[in-house]
């Protein structure tokens, strides 16, 4: 670093006011959550109140909601690895037209606008006259996260070699047992990484949901907005963010610990 | 004033290890002049340090006088040939070899004119809108080269040029950089690890092992008088027979006692003393082997042994003869090969010799110096 | 090539098989729906919200509207605005991550990454309660001077770039070091070499060099950015409005389904541009290397 800093002192300078821009109202927000002024502008004192206050029935909204949020992230992730998966191993395996066209249709999600794509399902639902419930989101859900856990799969496929399937054959592996036993061991890390990726994006999507879903029905992001409206319950949402900010970092820390000792054996 | 480009006393570290230490010595202007040395030995360190990109702990470097110690890359009148060529993905060759006089700021006029005079010295003037991407190996070299002529360097730098071709093209481009040489004049430092391309190149060379310039000569003196063991076995092959001065015979010869081969002839190429400790480097190709003892002559050494390898390549054939617990590499070249008497073979009893004059007696010896032969001796020397 | 070499009949059938989940959802879940919105913006708006029977140009021509063309240019130039800035930021950043040993480089990305895993929304809100009137930034600003007791930081242009650029300069920063990682550095000392400054030659090869990269990174931030719609409706206010807050209060306050169907196709119209123009871009280049195989999946 010290190295770094003395032969390229313009970009260690811009890397480091991009860092600062990233983290500073991070930071302000985590330092508020303690502060027992309820509009954060100035500093009267350290306080636990808001987290009182986020812990008493005051706030149960805000944990239904978190469950609710928890269970379509994890039937969305799920359902997305399979799919995303074996999308994957057809877009590496075969080079067709039909997989020019379903790269064209795995790609295009991820660059499209969150609202394009809510107020087309939206409309989707509207016009087939479906009730915009539980489902109808975890639908919209499994739709955008698909495409990540495809793109996942395929980078680690891009790296697979292909003959480790031919050995397994040679060895007396049928079909099945090289899928169970050999393929989806090695793709394994894509899988996950593709899954997490998928499960955070679900956990945090608020447009998507906010069109999609009908009355009823509040994840956590939509229980925050409705929540941002209110200035009195900012300190509560401070809160909040905290502990979501220490879980993500905590997850972080231990899936970048986990990666590195299994890359270290 | 010959003293063109001077390296005085440069040390470069990183943390602990020591990359180049003390170098100190002096280019002459017009000279190809070659660092070669393993990787690791400090050669692209040195050369990193005259283009700019490293700046030494200790010491200067000067040009005609002029102190470039301090001075940031762009401003060296040097310009450098990158190992893998370096050219710019995104441009045509002919703004690539342009790139150096548009950062001089030189008229459009000027550029082209020049370009075109590379493109042509090099005979690449057909391929000059083409990216680099789209032409061969060795053409990119020749581009790398005219890149870095059209400026006009005082001194042209190449770091292991050739290294990313293969044998054949390799050899053309020697020759032809040589003939560049002679046409443009300037003075070059070659980095190589290469012992053939420097020997093939150079004008002098300057052998380095471990940040440490060990010897600097024409190529015939590093190949006929290596100072020392690593010298004599990085450059070429060689025999290294160890033992003690026996009897200083006169001014110009000792008798020495080699271990299990018996009594030699040596040339002093340095005053010996009697009891003193020698190691002889004796080149392969200066052995001549025969079936029968050859006609005895004061100035010629000769041993018999058995002949334990044979090695046929071509042009010559090499043969490894033990001789008491040593085994001798030996060369013999073919003139006329099928019409040539009955050769030695394998398990046959064959005569060593050779002139006293040709051995080299060598100042220092280092045992891991052995592991740069062709064949290393099957136990400790 | 022979990429089209006949396939065997079971080959044939296995790719369908893995093609089909994947394909069959995103066709019936994206590619129709998205179809829809074109098709539903000719419909005329229902008595209680939601289509009419028929068919109707209603919702178009409302789009002469003066203040959608308005809100139309704002979302454009706010974009682009945040765009430029991102990259501006991303090239340096990508430079030294490009250039860092091992271990600072998986520092930095994972500080790049990690505010890129927390909550959008909380992200966005922490950025309203700094510039909140009474929140930290304006305080201090007023204190010093440097603004009068009546300026507002928040609820304008102003913020929604400011916030933009926050949420989506790791946007930037990730294609543009995917593309340093592979970057060969030594260009730059040849460079050096031929005389070039290291800011200039930063501008002349390193910026080249990582085009991809840069192309990539435009595609990733000026999309989401002109379909914002968090942004500019948590800090933007009435003056900082984009075309995603006007789709929101079509559906959301008027219940005009077509309307927003309408505003939502001009949306997409917008976006596709640069999509389309970071295909073609490709394309010529994938032409100009010649036979390396227009391979769609890398």
């Amino acid at each position: 670093m010290s190295s770094l800093r003395a032969r390229h002192p313009i970009a260690v300078f811009a890397t480091a006011v991009a860092l600062l821009f990233l983290y500073f109202p991070i930071l302000v927000l985590v330092l508020n959550s303690f502060n027992a002024s309820r509009y954060g502008a100035s500093w009267e004192g350290w306080s636990m109140r808001w987290y009182q206050l986020l812990f008493s029935n005051h706030s149960r909204d805000i944990w239904q909601s978190l469950r609710l949020s928890l269970v379509i992230g994890v039937v969305a992730s799920v359902v997305s690895m399979v799919f995303g998966t074996i999308a994957a191993w057809a877009l590496n395996r075969y080079r067709t037209r039909l997989q020019q066209a379903h790269f064209g249709l795995i790609y295009l999600p991820i660059v499209a606008p969150d609202i394009l794509m809510g107020i087309s399902l939206a409309i989707f639902f509207v016009t087939l006259n479906v009730e915009r419930n539980l489902w109808a989101i975890t639908v919209a859900h499994i739709t955008f996260c698909i495409s990540y856990v495809a793109l996942a799969v395929l980078a680690r496929l891009q790296d697979f070699d292909g003959l480790v399937v031919d050995a397994a054959r040679d060895l007396g592996a049928n079909r099945w047992q090289t899928i169970v036993r050999v393929v989806v061991p090695l793709l394994a890390p894509g899988i996950l990484a593709g899954g997490l990726l998928a499960f955070t994006l679900s956990i945090d999507d608020f447009v998507i949901t906010f069109f999609v879903k009908g009355v009823g029905f509040d994840t956590l992001p939509l229980k925050i907005y409705s929540m941002t409206k209110h200035t009195k319950e900012m300190p509560v949402i401070n809160a909040l963010s905290t502990l979501l900010l220490t879980f993500t970092f905590a997850s972080v820390w231990w899936i970048q610990r986990l990666t590195r000792t299994r890359s270290a054996t | 004033m010959s003293e063109f480009l001077v390296f005085d006393g440069v040390t470069k570290r990183f943390g602990d290890f020591v990359a180049v230490r003390e170098a100190s010595f002096a280019i002459e202007k017009g000279e190809i002049f070659a660092l070669l040395g393993p990787s690791g030995c400090g050669k692209t360190t040195l050369l990193r340090m005259l283009a700019g990109f490293i700046e030494p702990d200790e010491g200067r470097i000067l040009i005609e006088g002029e102190d470039i110690t301090k001075l940031p890359p762009e401003r060296r009148p040097v310009n450098t040939v990158f190992q893998s060529y370096a050219l710019f993905p995104h441009l045509t060759i002919r703004d690539n070899i342009g790139f150096g006089l548009k950062m001089a700021k030189r008229p459009k006029s000027e550029i082209d004119s020049e370009v075109d005079r590379m493109l042509d010295l090099v005979d690449l003037t057909e391929h000059g809108d083409k990216k680099p991407d789209r032409i061969s190996g060795g053409q990119k070299q020749r581009v790398a080269i005219a890149r870095a002529l059209v400026n006009k360097p005082r001194v042209l730098l190449l770091d292991e040029p050739l290294a990313a071709l293969d044998l054949k093209l390799r050899q053309r481009l020697l020759v032809e950089l040589d003939d560049i040489h002679d046409e443009v004049g300037i003075t070059f430092l070659y980095v190589t690890h290469d012992q053939t391309e420097a020997m093939a190149i150079s004008d002098r060379i300057a052998v380095m092992q471990r940040g440490t310039l060990e010897q600097i000569g024409t190529p015939a003196e590093i190949y006929e008088a290596p100072v020392n063991s690593f010298v004599a076995a990085f450059i070429g092959d060689t025999n290294f027979l160890r033992g003690k001065v026996v009897t200083a015979t006169d001014e110009e010869y000792s008798q020495a006692e080699i271990e299990g081969v018996g009594e030699i002839r040596l040339f002093n190429d340095r005053p010996l003393k009697p009891g003193e400790e020698i190691a002889l480097s004796l080149r392969p190709e200066k052995i001549r082997i025969e079936s029968h003892a050859p006609p005895t002559d004061p100035g010629l050494n000769a041993i018999e042994g058995i002949v334990e390898d044979v090695i046929y390549l071509g042009s010559m054939t090499r043969y490894w003869v033990r001789v008491g617990d040593q085994r001798i590499a030996a060369e013999r070249q073919h003139s006329r090969y099928l019409l040539d008497e009955k050769l030695p073979s394998w398990k046959d009893r064959v005569w060593l010799s050779w002139r006293a004059d040709d051995g080299c007696v060598l100042s220092d010896f280092a045992v891991e110096d052995t592991e740069l032969l062709s064949i290393p001796p099957d136990e400790e020397g | 090539m022979s990429e089209l070499r006949r396939k065997t009949n079971p080959e044939r059938r296995a790719e369908w098989w893995t093609t089909l989940p994947s394909a069959g959802w995103l066709l019936i879940f994206f590619a129709i729906p998205t179809l829809l919105i074109v098709v539903m913006s000719f419909k005329p708006a229902g008595p209680y919200g939601g289509f009419g029977e028929g068919w109707s140009l209603k919702a178009w021509v409302d789009m002469g509207n003066p203040s959608y063309p308005t809100v139309l240019w704002r979302t454009i130039r706010l974009s682009l605005a945040a765009t430029l800035i991102c990259i501006a930021l991303g090239l340096p950043v990508g430079f030294l991550l490009g250039r860092s040993d091992a271990k600072t480089r998986s520092i930095l990305l994972l500080l790049v990454v990690v505010p890129f895993w927390t909550n959008f929304l909380i992200r966005v809100y922490a950025w309203k309660v700094l510039l909140h009137p009474s929140g930290f930034f304006r305080e201090t600003l007023v204190s010093f001077g440097v603004i009068g007791e009546n300026t507002l930081l928040l609820y304008n242009e102003w913020a929604v770039l400011l916030v933009m650029v926050y949420a989506y300069v790791p946007f930037a920063i990730l294609p543009i070091y995917a593309s340093a990682e592979k970057f060969d550095f030594a260009l730059l000392d040849a460079a050096r070499d031929l005389g070039a400054s290291s800011i200039r030659a930063f501008w002349l090869v390193f910026v080249p060099g990582v085009s991809r990269g840069v192309m990539a990174a435009v595609v990733m931030v000026l999309i989401p950015a002109l379909g914002s719609y968090i942004i500019p409706e948590l800090v933007g206010g009435p003056t900082g409005e984009m075309i995603g807050n006007k789709i929101a209060q079509r559906v959301f306050i008027d219940r005009n389904w077509p309307h927003a169907a309408a505003l939502a196709t001009v949306l997409m119209i917008v976006t596709l541009l640069p999509v389309l123009f970071a295909f073609a871009q490709e394309k010529r280049e994938s032409i100009a290397v010649g036979k390396k195989g227009g391979d769609a999946s890398s």
